[in-house]
């Protein structure tokens, strides 16, 4: 058969997950199988015996008393339940019977994968042209030709002193603009009003929002609710009491780029969601430290996903950290999961986010007809940190950096 | 900062002593293969491609005609070949942030409407005459991780075996000194592309195949077809030749390439000895072939200075001072107190260091490399490999 063909000869279809071993693994937790963990591949029943105290960490997740989330977590056992969860939701669509009460319902045939739906938006809103505008601001596509230009090309920028300190200008902004989001975001207010805020506090500053039109993005700011991933559109769905929300602000001042994010509690929130902020943060601020010259780009997935993995969650893949400077998005390519292809090692004067997307769930994403929203493919919540850092002759430098109450997020507030 | 007791844990009954369960084996769902289908306009590809499609009709073949270029188009036709019938379908490129998503918009594309219609058996990937499959390749070249529905089978480049007199824009001498043909860079002529100096696509396309295809064997003498053979072979040592005569090709030869995730002990074993022909002296090509084999083992660092020298930094070069540009790049090497034997695979800038099998014990360690690029030099490679390796008697 092919596949005993390709283990002599080719390369393993999974490698086993014990540290330090690189055995093709041809076996699973039948565990992991069950809680829908994706993953726990193992050489040998030895080898896993060897590992299971620090694995068994991945099983044991703080579990809602609520009967129907248990009776859920059971019937995944069972094949065709995730397909009659989702013809559920999409005949509730359909029928107008939703969770949420509105009736804007701009995709009626499509299943969502958890509880949250999308709002009306409000009308693009515009900067004044005194301010300095990225080359995508006024293509009708928002298509950045100067991103276009050098894409494909791997080698990383290394930024002059001057260039450096344009960073530092525009990222100590892009936080101070964060800030002003981060003070309007509370129970009942929707997404589209952080977004206006956010907007009005990038102006203020002499800074154009970035997401602005960049590949037609409609508004200033991304606001992702619960299962949102990343990429959420600000509407006039007003946040709720138990919501978890990321605001993620990007910002372009004389011709430097400065990107950050963080996920706030709106009101009192539940236990895992707790767990799972703390855990992202915790796995930004990781990867941090390991930032210096000589580091390999790709390393910083492998100890993502190992924190991630510890407290039972998953590391998000589609999406990845970027070369930031004047151009938005570049090279180098920062993906969050272990075992890359990234390429590059970092040097003093590269300047590039890490923002890691942690799930409770599957780390599996799907995207809204809107082509943006990215959500998870089963509902379940996920969280996002990002800072836009610089490598330095010995380390890193935080660009994006929280000045006040000593740098911590604003969820520890 | 609280510490864990901010969160409590609650528990289920299964928790408190969780027995160590019973291993299970894993289901592998199959996996599309992709092959990528490059050649100068009017070598065959599109002869090759019917032909395909007829003597295959029992299995889902879809065919994608060109690239995924740049810009913002947002369908892409396809073919589907299947029971005879050829029909079309759509790919929808969805556009939104490109930017920081780690899957191409062609991949998206390609897996929803597999997810929507059924998995092809393969996919096959057309590009146009001029095009530089390296990138592509490192668009379908993807992380395991990403647990995509297809993978890059490998590069089939099909060659009219008049090739030297059909290229289109590259210029050709014929040396006086042999019956060996000579491709010289086109630089003055297509100076929009890379800064390191043009190299005719048609080169590029050689170097990276898996196989390579010399097609119309009809039109040509044997003396015309040993030149080409030579200077294809020169170009990469490292690919299976097939000759055909209107693309009629044994299709196991075409399928099931795993160039990728597999390495070829044989064909290795063949590119370290074909270097070695008649004319070989005479041939001043700026893309060659080269393989080092060095005894000893690598350390982990000393593979990250091995690969950011050639692939990254790219600070070897030439005895002219040129630098290295490493296309493509396999091997097989021995990691100090590894058991196992490690396959490297390199396209472009991408690489990727797997286990694969395990060193037969008492056999000697050593390090194998078939390079393809420009400006490389035997002497210079085996020296850089030298330093990276460690002579060690034993290992655990």
């Amino acid at each position: 058969s092919t596949s005993t063909k390709m283990s002599a000869n080719g390369v393993a279809a999974h490698c086993c997950e014990t540290p330090g071993c690189n055995a093709e693994a041809k076996l699973q937790c039948p565990t992991c199988i069950k809680l829908n963990i994706q993953g726990s591949f193992f050489c040998s029943q030895n080898c896993f015996k060897g590992y299971w105290e620090s694995h068994k960490l991945r099983h044991k997740k703080p579990r809602s008393p609520w009967f129907s989330e248990q009776l859920d977590q059971y019937l995944q056992y069972f094949p065709g339940y995730a397909y009659f969860k989702r013809a559920v939701t999409q005949f509730k669509n359909i029928s107008g019977i939703s969770d949420s009460s509105t009736p804007y319902n701009p995709w009626p045939y499509y299943a969502f994968s958890g509880s949250l739906r999308p709002y009306p938006q409000t009308t693009k809103k515009e900067v004044p042209p005194s301010i300095g505008r990225p080359d995508y601001a006024d293509d009708p596509n928002g298509f950045p030709h100067s991103e276009q230009k050098v894409r494909g090309a791997a080698n990383i920028k290394c930024l002059s002193d001057e260039e450096k300190e344009g960073m530092r200008v525009a990222c100590k902004l892009a936080r101070e603009v964060l800030d002003e989001g981060v003070k309007v975001a509370d129970i009942g207010v929707a997404t589209d009003e952080i977004d206006r805020v956010v907007h009005e506090a990038a102006i203020e500053r002499e800074c154009y929002p970035s997401p602005l039109n960049y590949h037609g993005f409609p508004k200033s700011c991304c606001t992702s609710v619960n299962e949102v991933i990343c990429h959420g559109i600000p509407d006039m769905r007003p946040l709720q009491n138990g919501d978890i929300c990321n605001i993620d602000v990007t910002v372009y001042h004389r011709n430097f780029h400065g990107d950050l994010n963080e996920t706030l509690f709106i009101g009192e929130v539940s236990s895992i969601a707790k767990n799972l902020v703390k855990t992202t943060w915790e796995c930004l601020q990781k990867s941090i430290e390991i930032v210096k010259p000589g580091v390999k780009y790709r390393e910083v997935g492998s100890l993502i996903q190992k924190h991630a993995h510890s407290q039972g969650f998953s590391v998000v893949r589609s999406y990845c950290g970027h070369g930031i400077h004047q151009l938005f998005h570049t090279a180098p390519s920062v993906p969050h999961y272990a075992k890359n292809k990234a390429v590059g090692v970092m040097k003093p004067g590269h300047t590039f986010t890490i923002e890691p997307m942690i799930s409770e769930g599957t780390w599996k994403d799907e995207q809204w007809p809107d082509n943006w929203t990215a959500v998870t493919a089963d509902g379940k919540l996920s969280a996002q940190f990002e800072e836009t850092l610089l490598v330095t002759d010995t380390g890193v430098e935080v660009l994006t950096q929280r000045r006040d109450r000593n740098g911590q997020p604003y969820f520890m507030d | 900062m609280g510490d864990e007791d901010d969160i409590p844990m609650l528990v289920g009954e299964d928790d408190e002593d969780e027995t160590i369960p019973e291993l299970v084996k894993v289901e592998d769902k199959p996996r599309v293969p992709l092959t990528i289908l490059t050649g100068y306009l009017g070598a065959g590809k599109t002869t090759l491609l019917n032909y395909i499609l007829k003597e295959q009709h029992n299995k889902k073949i879809a065919v994608i005609l060109n690239e995924f270029g740049e810009g913002s188009s947002m369908e892409k036709s396809l073919s589907i070949g299947h029971e005879g019938d050829l029909f079309e379908e759509w790919l929808e490129l969805r556009n939104g942030c490109l930017c920081c998503s780690v899957k191409d918009k062609g991949v998206k594309a390609i897996e929803n409407l597999m997810r929507k219609r059924g998995k092809f058996d393969y996919i096959l990937l057309e590009t146009t005459g001029l095009a530089d499959p390296g990138p592509i390749a490192s668009i379908f070249w993807m992380d395991r991780q990403l647990g995509s529905d297809l993978y890059l089978d490998g590069i089939i480049t099909v060659l009219d075996a008049k090739y030297a007199e059909k290229v289109g824009r590259s210029r050709v001498l014929l040396a006086p000194t042999s019956s060996t043909f000579m491709l010289l860079k086109d630089s003055r002529n297509l100076n929009e592309k890379k800064p390191e100096g043009v190299v005719n696509e048609a080169v590029k396309q050689v170097a990276l195949a898996d196989l390579l295809i010399i097609n119309k064997t009809d039109l040509v003498d044997e003396t015309q077809l040993k030149a080409v053979t030579d200077l294809v072979s020169t170009i990469n040592g490292s690919a299976h030749m097939v000759y055909t005569q209107r693309c009629r090709i044994d299709l196991n030869k075409l399928l099931d390439l795993h160039a990728y995730d597999k390495f070829d002990n044989d064909l290795f074993e063949r590119s370290l000895s074909t270097r070695f022909f008649d004319g070989a002296s005479h041939l001043d090509q700026r893309v060659q072939t080269v393989t080092v084999e060095v005894e000893g083992s690598m350390s982990p660092s000393s593979m990250d200075y091995f690969i950011d020298v050639l692939l990254w930094d790219r600070s070897l070069t030439n005895s002219a001072g040129e630098p290295v540009n490493i296309y493509r790049m396999k091997g097989i090497v021995s990691m100090i107190a590894e058991s196992q034997r490690f396959m490297l695979q390199v396209v472009q800038q991408l690489y990727e260091l797997e286990p694969i099998g395990y060193w037969e014990i008492d056999s000697p360690r050593t390090c194998k490399f078939v390079l393809i690029g420009e400006n490389l030099e035997q002497e210079k490679i085996d020296d850089l490999l030298r330093t990276c390796v460690t002579l060690s008697s034993e290992f655990s």
